[in-house]
Parts: structure tokens; sequence; C-alpha cells
């Protein structure tokens, strides 16, 4: 039996090219973040703290919810409550409709993505223009976000110059945009270079900008002890949503807020690195209160994470900060793309996420793990991602989708990791399968070594060195 | 459902739903520290954040300086004192009429040498200045550079205007095919005037 992301990462497997270039992509920013990671002796201090953070904040999360209405109200804004993607639709729509709002620029939020906001705006009349670079290409192509932090990565400069021509971008802006960027002479018609594309989005959109007369973003936290709204971006797109148009609406998940600054700076010095590789965003903003002559709207949007707190073994999934890390380490996901997935959030948090949601729909995606933990290691709050996946592969019977093949792998797994002496030996032995010839390692048996390459083993195993060598150093 | 019953629901919910608690934890690890964060602060901005750096003197003339650095620029933008500016962020009625400007002239309270990241508190009536000018100068003092973000966080202060930022060099995007562009939505080049 085959799970749907199975069949379509077959399709995206087809195309050699693309794959090594996503899997590079990928890796390169998992690159990164382990440059900072060597740089700091404090990393795993800040990820201990972090972790502990969000623990506390979620599970003491209706105290500091009030603490924060009742700051950011004192600030001047106005909350709103959502319990789920309906209600929180209809508050925006009221409040859409209350200023008789045409235009609303918006950047980028996951949030949104989560309650199909766009689609009911534009059902009502409203237009909603993506401002987020990579959001922007993906709305123009009508398609949706291959990875939450780098939504376009997918896509070749040549496939975003068609689509500007086609929207009518180079037509418009091409000429001005081509300004000190393309040698004199180059038709911007016929040029695909990432920097004049920028430089005609740069223009396309600040003419939204100019005459939206709402500006709608996310937050990457809300503070409770100070009512901000945190907002971090390298384009400055939520920041020229908000600075331009007098109405801003914040769309926050109740699991988003912190206590404090002292906590900020925890998580500051972690979202970037772990994100994209970077010591830090380009702009993190702190929204305390509505512009001069303008209003701020905050809606804290439910939408089944309260009762994800109930839940004993996936209610760490509220710590998770949407860095993107555990992607961008994920083996399978590197290799089988963000469309793979059957829910809008890829990746090892993605899978969890998908089954919490919606298991009937998402359970498909529990084959995308290897159970190589890597994502575990990775992330920034210490979500026990993989452990999660491994404990929605057991309950899998019960819902009558474990398929025959698998469960007999993971049992086979199961008895090896639960008997560590077996462990140990099955992984001496293991180098001696680098010389095994390809045809009986690569054997197409099962739906398991299809399309896996067999990994080349390590001539020592970790377990040997340490014993052998590290050990003796290090004491 | 009112909007009433909603807070209720979504705070009973939660309220019930915890099975555990947790403590805040003590933050009291050894956090990066330089020697001397001004001159980590300059290669950083230099570097990583892709900005460019003038040290300024107290005797310098501010007014030359953003002419040396943005030579071509015909729209000033600023409500600092002594800038000759032909835009005013506080005086204007509409952000919009900022949208031809050149250059920003902005001041940052505090600069984080870890990163890059400057302090920059709303001190005028339109914060557009901070992000629709083409180039920013941003002033800040060498007093005021802090090693890394907790020590930041310990010292930004927020003005009667609700917003501030950190800003960390120009604009920059990587959505096209991962090649890093400078100038995406907000500012295309930023310098840093570091005075005394
Ligand atoms: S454990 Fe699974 S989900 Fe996590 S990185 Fe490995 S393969 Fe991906
Ligand atoms: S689970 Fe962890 S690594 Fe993955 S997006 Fe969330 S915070 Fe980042």
């Amino acid at each position: 039996m085959s799970t749907k992301h199975s069949i379509a990462a077959e399709k995206f497997l087809q195309n050699g090219e693309r794959v090594t270039r996503h899997d590079q992509t990928f890796w390169s920013v998992r690159t990164k973040r382990d440059t900072l990671a060597y740089e700091l002796d404090e990393w795993e201090n800040l990820r201990e703290a972090a972790d502990k953070i969000k623990k506390h904040t979620v599970t003491h999360l209706a105290d500091y919810l009030e603490q924060f209405e009742q700051n950011a109200t004192r600030n001047g804004g106005i909350v709103h409550w959502a319990k789920d993607a309906e209600e929180y639709n209809q508050i925006v729509l009221k409040i859409l409709r209350q200023h008789e709002v045409k235009k609303v620029v918006k950047s980028k939020s996951m949030l949104t993505e989560e309650c199909h906001l766009n689609d009911h705006l534009f059902k009502q009349g409203i237009d909603v223009v993506e401002t987020d670079l990579g959001e922007r290409i993906l709305q123009l192509m009508e398609l949706a976000p291959s990875h939450i932090v780098m939504p376009a990565i997918h896509i070749t400069r040549e496939q975003v110059a068609e689509c500007f021509r086609q929207k009518g971008i180079i037509a418009e802006h091409g000429t001005h945009a081509a300004e000190g960027i393309l040698p004199t002479g180059e038709d911007p018609n016929q040029s695909s270079d990432p920097t004049f594309l920028t430089r005609a989005a740069r223009y396309h959109l600040r003419d939204n900008f100019m005459t939206a007369e709402c500006g709608m973003t996310g937050a990457n936290f809300g503070i409770a002890e100070t009512g901000d709204i945190v907002v971090c971006t390298n384009e400055g797109n939520a920041d020229m949503s908000t600075s331009v148009p007098k109405l801003h609406i914040v769309s926050m998940g109740i699991e988003k807020l912190i206590p404090n600054y002292e906590a900020m700076g925890v998580f500051q010095r972690l979202l970037a690195r772990h994100g994209t590789g970077q010591a830090t965003t380009v702009y993190t903003s702190h929204f305390r209160g509505p512009r001069p002559g303008g209003e701020m709207h905050i809606i804290l949007v439910d939408n089944g994470r309260s009762s994800i707190l109930g839940n004993e073994e996936h209610w760490q999934t509220l710590k998770c900060m949407r860095c993107g890390a555990c992607m961008n380490t994920c083996p399978v996901y590197r290799r089988t793309g963000g469309y793979s997935y059957t829910y809008f959030i890829p990746g090892p948090i993605g899978i969890n996420l998908g089954m919490l949601k919606n298991a009937d729909e998402n359970y498909h995606n529990l084959s995308a793990c290897s159970l190589c933990c890597s994502c575990d290691n990775v992330c920034p709050v210490k979500v026990d991602l993989s452990t999660q996946i491994y404990r929605w592969r057991q309950n899998l019977d019960g819902m009558h989708h474990a398929d025959a093949m698998k469960k007999a792998m993971s049992k086979g797994m199961k008895v090896i990791f639960e008997h560590p002496n077996l462990y140990t030996s099955s992984l001496k032995f293991a180098p001696l399968v680098n010389a095994m010839p390809k045809c009986l390692t690569g054997i197409k048996l099962n739906g398991w070594t299809y399309g896996h390459e067999m990994p080349v083993f390590a001539k020592k195993s970790f377990h040997e060195i340490w014993k052998k060598q590290l050990r003796s150093e290090s004491v | 459902m009112n909007f009433m019953d909603t807070k209720e629901h979504i705070l009973n919910s939660l309220r019930k739903n915890v099975r555990e608690t947790y403590d805040m934890p003590e933050l009291s690890f050894k956090k990066r520290t330089f020697e001397d964060p001004v001159k980590a602060f300059i290669e950083t901005t230099i570097t990583t954040a892709g900005a460019k750096l003038m040290e300024i003197k107290p005797d310098d003339d501010i007014n030359q300086k953003i002419r040396e650095v943005y030579p071509d620029a015909r729209i000033i933008a600023s409500n600092i004192p002594g800038v000759e500016a032909n835009l005013n962020p506080d005086t204007l009625a509409e952000a919009q009429e900022l949208e031809k400007t050149d250059v920003g002239v902005i001041k940052g309270e505090v600069a984080c040498a870890e990163n890059g990241c400057v302090w920059i508190p709303q001190t005028m009536k339109e914060k557009a200045i901070c992000f629709i000018s083409e180039c920013l100068v941003i002033l800040v003092s060498r007093k005021n550079i802090v090693s890394n973000m907790h020590e930041a966080y310990e010292r930004i202060q927020f003005n009667d205007y609700g917003f501030g930022t950190f800003i960390s060099g120009p604009s920059k995007t990587a959505d096209i095919e991962q090649s890093l562009v400078y100038g995406a939505q907000a500012a295309r080049g930023v310098t840093i005037f570091l005075t005394d």
C-alpha cells in the first residue's frame, strides 16, 4: 500500500535535477545554522531556556492571555478572541467592512493560511495582496507555499520572470527596474535576473502599499507583560504594510505568547539563527499600539490549540515557533518537497500538526519519516518531533490505516531500539553491508528499499569511536 | 457565540486542559560578550548586516557627511534638529508623502554587537520614514553599544508612540532561487553614523 505522500514523492523524484537543487538549498540553510551554533557557547543553554519558557507559558496560558489583553488594551489596541477559523474570518471581515476597506496588504502569516482567510475575503470582494516576495510570487501563480519560511524557493527564476510578464508587472515596472541593474540594451522582457525581478516586484508592491486601506500581519511573538506584538521579517514588508495604511490587524495564534522581554531576548537570538541561518532578521518590530490617528486590532485565535494542550502525547507541538529548521534538516522533506505532504505545513512539525488537525486526511504523511531524529536535534524549542511521529504510527492500528509491511518494519526497529546489545551489534556489522553488491542491498523487494538508496555505513560506529578514542581523550 | 463567551470558552478550555505546570526557568547562564563591543558592532554591520558605517567626530558636519555618502540624494527626510531635510515626518498629513524619499535620517538608541541590530523607537509622527526611504542614515552613539540581545532588551525604551524596531542593515530577500538581493520592500541601503 502506498500513501499519498509516497505517491507524490515519487513524482517529485522523477526530476533528479530539481531534487538535488531542493535538497542542497535546504541543506545549505541547515549548514549556516550549524556555523552560527558553533559560534555561541550558550547555544544549548538557549535551547534549554526556550524549551522551558515555552513549557511554562503554554501551561499558564490562560493567565498570560489575560495579562496580555489588559496591557494591549491599555496601550490602545482592540483585542478580539476567535475560537475557530470561522469566527476569525468573520471578525476580520467585520473590521474591514467597518472601515470600508477594499484592499488589504498582508505580510506572511501561517495562521491566515490555516484559516483560509484570503479566499474568504476574495469572495466578499476584498482584494488581498501578499507582500512577502515569495508569497506574492505564489499568489500570482496561484500556488500554495511549499515551506513555512522560504515558501517559493522551489520556483525557478525563469518561472518568476514568466509570471511577472504574464501579470503585466514587467510591462509596467520593467524599464524602471532595469535601471542600473541590467546592462544597457538588455531587454527587460527577456531577463530573469533575480535582482531585476526583485526590483520590479518592489515597485509593484509599493503601488499597493500606497493604496491599501489596511495592513495585516501575523505575530512571531506576543509579550504578556508589555502587550507588544513582535514581527520579524527580512524584507520589511510587515513594516511597510503597517506604516502607510491607518488600520492594522494582527492575527496571532494563542500559543505565540511569551511572558516578558527577558524571554524575548532568548527567542530573538534563536529564531533567525535556526530558520534561515542568520544572526538576526533585518527587522524585529515591536507594535505596542495603533499609529497616530489609526487603529490596531489584535485577534487571538484558538482554532484547536487549547484542546491540543490536553493531549498528553502531542501538547508539546504548542511550543513550536514556526522557524522552519526541522524542515531544512529533514532528509525526507529535502528530497520530496513541500507539496508531497497533504497538510499545508510540511516536514516534521507539519506531519504532527496535520495529524492533530485531521488524522484521517493526513495520516499519509506519517510515512514521510525515517525516524532519523535530526529534527529533534535542531528544533530550538525541543519539540519531540520524531517521538511524536513514532507514537502516531503506533496508533495507526486503531485507526485501521496501518500498512502491514510498515508495521512489520517498525516492529523490527522497535526490537532493535529496545535492546541495546542487539542495537550495538547490528551497528558493528552494518559496515559489512558496504561490501555487499548493490543487487543484494538494493533489492526492490519491499516498499522500503524501493526508491531508497542504501546508506553507506561508516567503517567504525560512533559507539566504537566513542569507546576507543573520544572517551579516553575527554577524561 | 458572542465575544465574552468565546473568550471564556478559550480560557476555560486552557485551564481545564493543563495537566502539569512548569516554572519559568532561570536565565542566568553565561551569554556571549565582546571585549570590545564597538569593534564587534562595526565588524558585524559592514559584513553580515550589509550596511555601511561612518565614524563621526564631534566637530564633523552631519549634513556634509550625508552628502558624502549619498551625493545623488534629492529628497532627504528627517525630524532631527540640525539635519537639513526637505520633508519632516512630524508635519506631514499622510505617510504617502514620504514615498519619494531618497534618504531618511533617523536616530537609534541601542546597538547590538552580535547581530548589528539598532533599536529605533518611533520618535516621529510618520514611522514610514524608517522603511519607505530608499536609503537610511541611522545615527547612534558608540556609548550605547551592547554585546548581545539580552543586554539590548534590558535597555530599550518606548516613546509615547507605540512602536519601535530593531533594524540590522538594508531590507533583503532570498526568495528567488535563494540569491541574496538587497532592497526588497524597505530601505535598499543603510549607513550607520557612529557618533561619540
Ligand atoms: S525523524 Fe523523520 S521527520 Fe524528523 S528529520 Fe528524520 S526523517 Fe525527518
Ligand atoms: S518544530 Fe521546532 S524546528 Fe520545527 S518549525 Fe517548530 S520550532 Fe522550528
